[in-house]
Parts: C-alpha cells; sequence; structure tokens
C-alpha cells in the first residue's frame, strides 16, 4: 500500500497571469519508505508538500487531478475531518528551526502540549526521555528554556521530536537542514531517519543536499517546472539519469566532481508557466532537444516515468556509458 | 576546581529576577513611572480617605486664593480646589481605563479574526473600521453621546469607537504575521482547534503589541475625555473631570488662573508619563526582530 498518491495535480496561483505552480504531477511514496523530492527553487516542491496537507496559500486553485495520504482522500475532507487527518497523520518539519517553536512558550510546556493533544503520557518524565531519544545532552537544563535560548541544531532536534512524538503517518520535511551547519546537518537527518524508520513512518524529504539524498533516501523524484520528470530508486536516478535535466542536475553536484574539472551549471532558469506547458517545460534549456520536444507534452516513460520523448534514445545511451565506464 | 554556588551569588540572582527588568528601563520612563504611580496613588487615598476635605462642602469665599485650609483655594461654588482635582483624576482616569479595556478586547478580538482569516472576512471588519476611522474623533463623540445622552457612558463609548480602529489595524498586522509563523502551521498541523490556537499560541505573541497600543490609547482616551467633558458632552456637574475642571477654569481664567492651570497641568502630565512609559513598553515588549541562526 502506498501511503501517499498523488495524480495528475495541477494547480494554479491566482493573479494575473495566474501563474501555474503544479501542471500534472504523479507521485507515489510506498509505505515506511524516504522519498526525496530534489529540484531547483521554484520548481513546485514546497507546493507538493503543502497540498499533502491541504496547506497550500488560498491563492491556489486547485484545477484537477486527486491527492490521497494513507487512503484518505485528502482534498474532500470537510473541516473537522480535515483536522483529524492532520493530526493523526500529518507532520511537517520546516526549514527554519527557531521559528517552528513557539516563541512565548517554555520548551517543556510545547511537548506537554503536543503530548496532551493526542492524549499521550505527557508527564515531565515522558518529555525528558522524548529529548533524550533525540539525542540532547543534559534534558533537565533544555526544557525550562525558551526556543530563542537554544541553538539552531538544537532546536531543530526539538522540532522533530514534536513532529515524531505524534506517531505521525507521514513526515514532511521541507529542507530541515538547510538552516543549519554542515556538522550538526548530518546528525539531524541521521536522527530523523532513524526515529521515522523505528515509528515505521513514511518521510517526505524536500532537499536540495543531492548527497544526503543519496545517502538516505530510498526514492528519489526529481521535480522541473511543475512536474515530476523522473522517479526511482535514490541510487539509480541520482547515479545514471536518463532524463535531461535529471542528467543536468546530477552533474551541478560538487562532490561527483573530481579535482581539477569544471563544476557544470545549468543555463538559464526555470520556466515560470502561465497555463498547461504545450511541449516539454526543459526544452529551451535542454542540450539534447529535437524539434518535437517543444510542442509535444511529453509523458511518462517507465520504468522510471520519465518525462522526455526521447528516453528510450537517452536510456541506451546512458547503458552505453555504464558499459564503458 | 569546583564552584558551589555561594548564598551571595544565590540572592543576587534573586535580586536581577526581580530588579532586572526595572533597571533596564531608561531614566525617562523610570521617572515618569514613579510620576504617574505617585498620580495614582494620591488619587486613591484621596478619593478613598476624604483626608484632603469634603469634595462639596462650601469652606470660604469663592475663587479664594491658596491658603492653609484649601490648599489650592475655592472654586466657582466656594468648595476647597483640591478634592475636586483629585475628583476629577480619579473620574478620568476610571473611565478612560474602562474604557481602553474595553477598546482592547474588541480590537484584540476581531483584530485577530481578520488577521488569521485574512481574505473576505479581514476585507469586511477592515472596512467596517475604516468607516470608525473616517470619522474626525471628536465629530463621532459628539455623535455618541447626542445618541446616548451626555455623562459616563458617553465618554466611555466615544473613547471605544475612537480606538477600535487604531489598535484593530495593528492587532490584524501582529496577527498575520505570527499566523504566517511554522509553529502557528504546525499547530494546524496537528489538529488543534482553532479558538485553543487564538488563545495559545496567537494571544501571547501579540500580547506585547496589544499592550503598547493599549498604553498609547489610554493617553488618547484622556483627550478624548477631556474634550469631550469640556465642550459639555461628557462627565456633567457635580461630578468632576478633568475636562469639566478645565472647562470651569476657564470660566475664571482672569481672576483665578490656578484654577485653569492645575488641572492643565495634571492632564499633560499623566499623558506625557503614559507615553513615556508605552514608549518604553514598545521597546521591551514588541517581537524582537527574528533572530538569526549565524
Amino acid at each position: 500500500m502506498s501511503a501517499v498518491t498523488i495524480r495528475d495535480l495541477a494547480l494554479e496561483f491566482d493573479g494575473s497571469p495566474p501563474v501555474r505552480a503544479l501542471d500534472g504531477v504523479d507521485l507515489e511514496i510506498a509505505e515506511g519508505s524516504s522519498l526525496a523530492l530534489v529540484g531547483e527553487s521554484g520548481s513546485g516542491k514546497s507546493t507538493v508538500a503543502s497540498v499533502l496537507g491541504r496547506l497550500q496559500p488560498r491563492s491556489a486553485r486547485i484545477l484537477r487531478g486527486s491527492v490521497e495520504v494513507a487512503g484518505t482522500d485528502v482534498l474532500a475532507l470537510d473541516t473537522p475531518a480535515l483536522r483529524r487527518f492532520r493530526r493523526d497523520e500529518l507532520a511537517f518539519v520546516a526549514q527554519d528551526p527557531i521559528a517552528s517553536l513557539d516563541p512565548t512558550m517554555r520548551i517543556g510546556r510545547q511537548l506537554q502540549l503536543v503530548l496532551q493533544s493526542t492524549g499521550r503520557d505527557a508527564s515531565p518524565a515522558r518529555r525528558v526521555e522524548m529529548l533524550e531519544a533525540m539525542r540532547i545532552a543534559d534534558p533537565e537544563r533544555v526544557i525550562p528554556l525558551f526556543p530563542h535560548q537554544v541553538s539552531g541544531g538544537m532546536a531543530q532536534r526539538i522540532a522533530i521530536a514534536l513532529a515524531l512524538c505524534r506517531r505521525p503517518r507521514l513526515l514532511v520535511a521541507d529542507e530541515p537542514t538547510a538552516a543549519l551547519d554542515s556538522q550538526v546537518r548530518e546528525e539531524v537527518v541521521r536522527l530523523m531517519f532513524d526515529q521515522a524508520r523505528a515509528l515505521g513512518t513514511t518521510i517526505l524529504w524536500l532537499s536540495h543536499d543531492l548527497p544526503a539524498v543519496a545517502r538516505w533516501c530510498d526514492d528519489v523524484a526529481v521535480m522541473y517546472a511543475g512536474r515530476v520528470v523522473e522517479r526511482g530508486r535514490a541510487a539509480d536516478v541520482l547515479g545514471a539519469p536518463v532524463h535531461p535535466y535529471s542528467r543536468a542536475l546530477a552533474a551541478t553536484d560538487p562532490s561527483r566532481i573530481g579535482e581539477g574539472e569544471r563544476l557544470v551549471s545549468i543555463p538559464g532558469a526555470p520556466p515560470v508557466l502561465h497555463g498547461e506547458a504545450t511541449g516539454c517545460a526543459f526544452e529551451p534549456r535542454c542540450p539534447l532537444r529535437t524539434d518535437a520536444c517543444a510542442h509535444t507534452r511529453p509523458h511518462p516513460v517507465a520504468p522510471r516515468a520519465t518525462l522526455c520523448i526521447r528516453t528510450d534514445e537517452l536510456r541506451r545511451r546512458v547503458r552505453e556509458s555504464e558499459v564503458s565506464a | 576546581m569546583t564552584i558551589t554556588p555561594t548564598t551571595t551569588q544565590r540572592l543576587v540572582t534573586a535580586r536581577d529576577r526581580t530588579f532586572g527588568a526595572w533597571r533596564r528601563v531608561d531614566g525617562l520612563a523610570r521617572l515618569a513611572t514613579i510620576v504617574l504611580g505617585a498620580l495614582v496613588l494620591l488619587t486613591v487615598v484621596a478619593v478613598l480617605t476624604g483626608v484632603f476635605g469634603s469634595t462639596s462642602a462650601t469652606i470660604g469665599g469663592r475663587f479664594a486664593p491658596p491658603s492653609p485650609l484649601a490648599p489650592l483655594g475655592t472654586d466657582n461654588l466656594g468648595r476647597s480646589f483640591l478634592p475636586r482635582l483629585f475628583e476629577g483624576i480619579a473620574t478620568t482616569l476610571v473611565v478612560s481605563i474602562v474604557a481602553v479595556l474595553c477598546s482592547a478586547a474588541i480590537s484584540t478580538l476581531i483584530g485577530m479574526i481578520a488577521g488569521y482569516y485574512g481574505g473576505a472576512v479581514s476585507e469586511l471588519v477592515m472596512r467596517i473600521v475604516d468607516v470608525l476611522y473616517a470619522f474626525p474623533a471628536l465629530v463621532l463623540a459628539i455623535l455618541v453621546s447626542a445618541l446616548l445622552g451626555p455623562g459616563r457612558p458617553a465618554a466611555i463609548v466615544s473613547i471605544v469607537a475612537i480606538t477600535i480602529p487604531l489598535m484593530t489595524r495593528v492587532v490584524r498586522v501582529a496577527t498575520r504575521t505570527v499566523a504566517e509563523r511554522d509553529f502557528v502551521v504546525s499547530a494546524r498541523i496537528s489538529g488543534v482547534r482553532t479558538p485553543v490556537i487564538f488563545a495559545r499560541r496567537l494571544l501571547p505573541n501579540i500580547a506585547g503589541t496589544v499592550v503598547v497600543q493599549a498604553s498609547y490609547a489610554l493617553s488618547v482616551a484622556i483627550l478624548v475625555e477631556g474634550g469631550l467633558s469640556f465642550l459639555g458632552f461628557g462627565v456633567q456637574v457635580p461630578e468632576a473631570s478633568l475636562g469639566l475642571l478645565i472647562q470651569q477654569g476657564m470660566l475664571a481664567m482672569t481672576f483665578a488662573p490656578h484654577l485653569l492651570i492645575v488641572p492643565g497641568a495634571v492632564l499633560v502630565v499623566a499623558i506625557l508619563c503614559i507615553n513615556l512609559i508605552g514608549d518604553s513598553l514598545r521597546d521591551r515588549l514588541e517581537p524582537r526582530e527574528t533572530r538569526s541562526l549565524t
């Protein structure tokens, strides 16, 4: 059974002209697995994440498609059911750890409120346990502190503890480590994945950090201009990308470049769509484009749901280069 | 070597907790707090004990200059002016404080609703508030007292009507910025009911703003009460309020100027003190700059 099933989701932000943020997203996440959503800023990652909890801004209009989380049709829920669904199934970890904690409330009190809201044991001992599980040294000292008195790494660990103590079915982490330094980053990600796997929680991780994605996630979905252009096992998609955009993105990863080699960047900028893309949205930037690309809307090609009309040809090429290498 | 806390150290921390906040207040605000505190204390003592004399007994000739029996002289009916002054301060303060509390409660509620829901709800609330704001303060006050009849209730309702637009706007903006922050979103995700989000997440985070705005509203309230009573639409004789005393003092301005100057000076000092305290509160309570992680 899949934890998340998104089918042909299209979403526009009102405005003149309206901005098409999602242009037919298909995405599936298996129960208990972890999927990383990667792509440039503006590709629609955060919008996908917000729709999962129906937290998209008021200016967003869903044009078509369906969103199912743990078998629940999210878009069809009425208010009380939506509230129950969010409480029982979902948890978010935000980018800015300090902002995800209430500045007027001591940390212990915030832990207590979240535990109480789900009818769990909220005793002081349990709160200490929660912080210990997140490897916070000296929890008794941390509990009476206000969020501005702790470090960013600690605040993010507390935020993850707050998110996971409700035992959510799905954890959405929107670049939870972007604001942390690299030493703390590694540890926070490990804690998040260890805890979530222990609870059987499915993880959707939005990230720009490709090496970390390759290390931690089971699957990767690459987004471009509001569509998932390629998805599959993390090692496959990042190690042997087929779609020209995935290839370009993987090539920007500094850790793959040998000493003295030039780090390539993708020329141009992602497009801002104002309606359904008629062709391939990556066409203007694509080094492998053909004349057909501009006016043939690509459809997913198995096995990686690659959105490119030259998929078969490119796959052969990738295989050849692997053989030669 | 381990350092164990000594008795002195513990004393110091206890003292810091009590006086730390006071020590961080700047000198001007400290002076203002002391002056206003003294004024309120004196007024409470005077009204409760009548230690400065009766407010209604005639004790000498009309418009008599200051004397040991009547430290601020006598008024147009030969009553000692000092107890009348304290009665006036008490009325003005009570009317203003009650009005500002009402106004703060109403504008916090509607400002939070407008800020949290945004969109059409916000438009509706803010346009109604704008209509209220479009009326000149005194015209609005005169309209209210024409509807309700002059007196304390009219003064209170007028002050509420005048201060609501000011506070609602600020509360709405403060709520909007708080409502967008991640901890409110995560409260929503964890299925917390909206009233609970309002009371537990939004209110503590905008409380500082409300308190600061209320302090400014209080000085506006005192001015409005003074203006209304001065024009005869507010508190009526035989009661006293600062505005009423100023109005009566004006009639005797040429031969007993202290009857005008003293209540006028009290009004100015009270408003000045409240504004200084308000500024100091704003420096301490307004939401901090978002703390950066680096």
